[in-house]
């Protein structure tokens, strides 16, 4: 009798320690933000600010892990695979949609409970200022009398920089002499050291060559004009047709409870239409571009298939 | 306003207090390998953005500085940099503590830094614009031939058997092969494995080398030798003589220009310039053959260096918005955070910024000097601990050091497997300072050669029709044929008698 009396008590204990801990509602602790940047960077400025911001919605440190390599896919594949109960979330950039037809990953904007888009950051056509190019068209016409003649500097082979020259290449005709630098900054001093002839990167990476008067942005490949260089056309409104821009949003493992889904929507939205943030945005030369996880799924997967058939036309599959 | 109002503005306790403090974060995360400069200054970056500029880059500055320094005293205690620009401060740093000149070790570390640094910021001050237009005029020709000239250092470090250095110096440059290739980012030698995509860190592999590979060696050899200083409490005199200063000034003042100009071109920082110096410093001394037994001149001139770099680099990022280094890159997030963009227009429309922006590199400086003297005494302490202790420490602060770079598991393998490496390179004498090179300019020669020959559309003229790449080559080539002649003429002196 008392052994029966003394397992009573313990399954009543532990019942009401689940019921507890179920009561407790989602978030009870540290939430992981991986990012997939280095310190220091847009990717990781954005996060931490985010990560930031969500801290006081939430009530729990939510904390920036930087995890780089292969384009992200690493930081990416830790995320897939994580468990999908909303304390390890990521930061995911335009390589979401372009890893898997660049060969590093198995990776497709399907594979997560998307969060929220954040930012876009346009691809700049910029030549030197002191270059015979004073339009896009200049560059054009002079690149289809001379094909392959122009150098064009990118971030590497298979970035989004390298691939925004490739998609202006396809959508004009012309043919381009891809450089590839380790990362847009070298490119840039490239540029302004006249060792290439025009960069596609992005405008805050130009910024200050153009404010001093050394470099000239012929055209953006946004869909939108920049706010940060408000005066250049896009490719659109000259007629061609491409739409390059690195994007940045967050994103959790497939398959969050309903509860905690709604949780972390709300406040990655918050927080990415926070004044601190859009003052961030301003600040760092990235056009704030927020969109629910509905748009931004199908945002990604147009992106998705964009560069599934982009990136095997050019060739760069591994 | 004036330099002297500006003076008395960052003097005010209410900027120099974020100085100190800097400073002494600095020491802190130099010191401890693994845990770099760039690293220390991203994560004080968003602490920064409640203060305002001045306060937030006094901080920034000062640990920018100060971490560079304090690599150079894990370099000297235990033999493992704190930062990789701190390699080439090991060669000789922890020879002389072995020679028991601990104390000098740190003085001059202490002193030569602080040289380097207050050259570079007077440079800074001086001639930002003329420096910044030169290091642009660096494009992938320019980098090959830098590239080649380092690697044609790989005899003079090689120590005691050149054919050693030279086989351990290609295996650096083969195992820079590995990940993606920088041109066309196809996969070399990666399994698959998406962890090597991005190639062999550089970072775990010194630690494994330097701090888990002596550590090894030492309790394997049972060096009696270290023992020994480590039961003698004394740290010996800290200041140099004048003699000794007197024979140091003309490789140092080498060392400061090459120091100043290595660290403005873009991509090419304290790990390289330091190497460089002190390999000239070599070639200068009357007393080659000292060099990696605890020579002062080899220890000052790569303490010198890497600390030297930093004006350079600041110049390239104020003057033209272009990272000079890691750290200058996440410097110009953090300007842009406080609505200040680097370039030309800076220097008009922040001009006052500008100027305490010099004279904080300047301070930050003057405060190195006064810790490092300080703290060299403090550094007793740390040799009256048992050799056993150091070594368990010394191996986990490499294990956390080798995570903490990027949260990565495969580095800290990489590190394990760098340390064993290291341990039988020590037993089997081969020198580490070739296999450093190897690896750390086998991708800044392959990428900028394929890169200059995309440019020139194949053409190899580049390479002979360009002042700068044609001095540095020629440079290259001297470097390997003159020690081949004298060998060759000793050797036949030697036949003669």
């Amino acid at each position: 009798m008392k052994k029966v009396f003394v397992v009573m008590l313990v399954l009543v204990l532990v019942v009401s320690m689940i019921g507890c801990s179920a009561a407790q509602k989602y978030p009870k602790k540290q939430i992981t933000l991986v990012i997939q940047a280095a310190p220091g960077g847009a990717s990781d400025t954005v996060s931490r600010t985010v990560a930031g911001l969500m801290e006081k919605k939430l009530g729990v440190p939510v904390v920036g892990v930087n995890k780089t390599g292969a384009a992200g896919s690493v930081a990416m594949s830790y995320v897939k695979e994580s468990k999908a109960d909303g304390y390890t979330i990521g930061y995911v950039p335009v390589e979401l949609s372009m890893v898997k037809a660049l060969g590093y990953a198995d990776i497709s904007p399907k594979d997560y409970d998307l969060l929220g888009r954040a930012i876009v950051i346009p691809a700049a056509v910029t030549v030197k200022s002191d270059s015979p190019w004073k339009t896009l068209d200049d560059l054009i016409a002079y690149a289809k009398e001379n094909p392959s003649k122009l150098k064009a500097g990118n971030s590497g082979t298979g970035s989004i920089w390298h691939i925004a020259a490739c998609a202006l290449e396809d959508t004009s005709g012309i043919k381009l002499n891809h450089v590839p630098f380790d990362g847009a900054a070298p490119a840039v001093a490239a540029l302004l050291g006249g060792h290439v002839d025009v960069v596609t990167v992005s405008p805050s990476e130009v910024l200050s060559g153009v404010k001093s008067g050394e470099l000239r942005v012929l055209g953006v490949m946004g869909a939108e004009r920049s706010a940060l260089i408000p005066d250049v056309p896009t490719l659109k409104e000259s007629g061609l047709n491409a739409n390059v821009v690195a994007w940045g949003g967050f994103a959790a493992p497939k398959g969050l409870p309903k509860e905690v889904r709604e949780k972390l929507i709300e406040s990655v939205k918050e927080a990415i239409n926070s004044d601190d943030f859009k003052n961030l945005c301003e600040k760092r030369g990235m056009d704030h571009a927020y969109q629910d996880p509905g748009e931004f799924e199908k945002f990604a997967t147009e992106q998705f298939d964009f560069y599934n058939t982009l990136i095997p036309k050019l060739g760069l599959k591994k | 306003m004036e330099w002297l109002d500006i003076l008395s503005n960052v003097l005010h306790p209410s900027v120099s207090v974020y100085l100190v403090i800097g400073v002494l974060v600095g020491v802190g995360i130099g010191t401890l390998p693994g845990l770099t400069a760039t690293m220390a200054v991203a994560i004080l970056t968003p602490l920064t953005f409640w203060l305002q500029p001045e306060q937030g880059f006094a901080m920034l500055i000062g640990v920018y500085n100060s971490a560079i320094f304090a690599g150079g005293i894990s370099a000297i205690l235990i033999n493992t940099p704190g930062t990789p620009a701190s390699i080439a401060t090991s060669f000789d740093g922890f020879a002389m503590t072995r020679k028991g000149e601990v104390g000098l070790a740190l003085g001059i570390n202490t002193i030569y830094s602080v040289i380097g640094g207050l050259f570079s910021s007077f440079v800074l001050i001086i001639a930002a614009f003329p420096l910044a237009r030169f290091a642009l005029k660096f494009g992938p020709a320019e980098y090959f031939a830098l590239a080649i000239f380092g690697l044609s250092m790989m005899i003079s470090v090689s120590e005691k058997s050149i054919l050693k250095g030279l086989l351990i110096g290609t295996l650096g440059l083969l195992i820079s092969t590995i990940g993606l290739d920088p041109m066309l980012s196809s996969p070399r030698y990666t399994f698959g494995n998406i962890h090597l995509m991005e190639g062999i860190s550089f970072i775990p592999v010194m630690i494994g080398l330097f701090g888990v590979g002596e550590v090894l060696h030492q309790i394997f050899e049972n060096d009696q030798k270290v023992r020994s200083i480590m039961a003698d409490n004394t740290i010996g005199r800290i200041f140099p003589t004048l003699g000794e200063v007197k024979r140091l000034l003309p490789s140092t003042a080498l060392s400061s220009v090459i120091s100043v100009v290595t660290g403005a071109i873009p991509g090419a920082g304290g790990d390289i310039a330091s190497i460089i110096c002190w390999d000239q410093a070599k070639r200068m001394s009357k007393k080659p053959e000292e060099f990696g037994e605890g020579s002062i001149e080899g220890l000052a001139n790569t303490c010198l260096a890497n600390n030297g770099v930093i004006g350079g680099a600041m110049t390239t990022m104020l003057t033209l918005g272009i990272p000079g280094d890691a750290v200058t890159a996440v410097l110009i997030g953090s300007l842009m955070m406080y609505g200040m963009q680097p370039g030309p227009r800076l220097f008009v429309e922040h001009a006052d910024f500008v100027k305490r922006f010099m004279l904080l590199m300047v301070l930050a400086n003057i405060v190195i000097l006064f810790v490092g003297l300080l703290g060299a005494k403090l550094s007793v302490k740390i040799l009256k601990v048992k050799k056993e202790i150091i070594w368990m420490l010394v191996l986990l602060l490499c294990v956390i050091g080798s995570y903490a770079l990027n949260s990565s598991f495969v580095d800290v393998v990489v590190m394990s497997v760098a340390g064993i490496l290291g341990f039988f390179f020590r037993k089997m004498e081969f020198p580490l300072g070739p296999f450093i090179l190897g690896m750390l300019l086998g991708r800044l020669g392959e990428s900028n050669l394929r890169r200059a020959l995309a440019l020139s559309q194949g053409s190899y003229s580049i390479f002979i029709t360009k002042p700068i790449t044609i001095i540095l080559l020629i440079a290259a080539i001297l470097s390997i044929v003159i020690p081949l002649i004298k060998e060759f003429n000793k050797k036949k002196t030697v036949q003669i008698h």
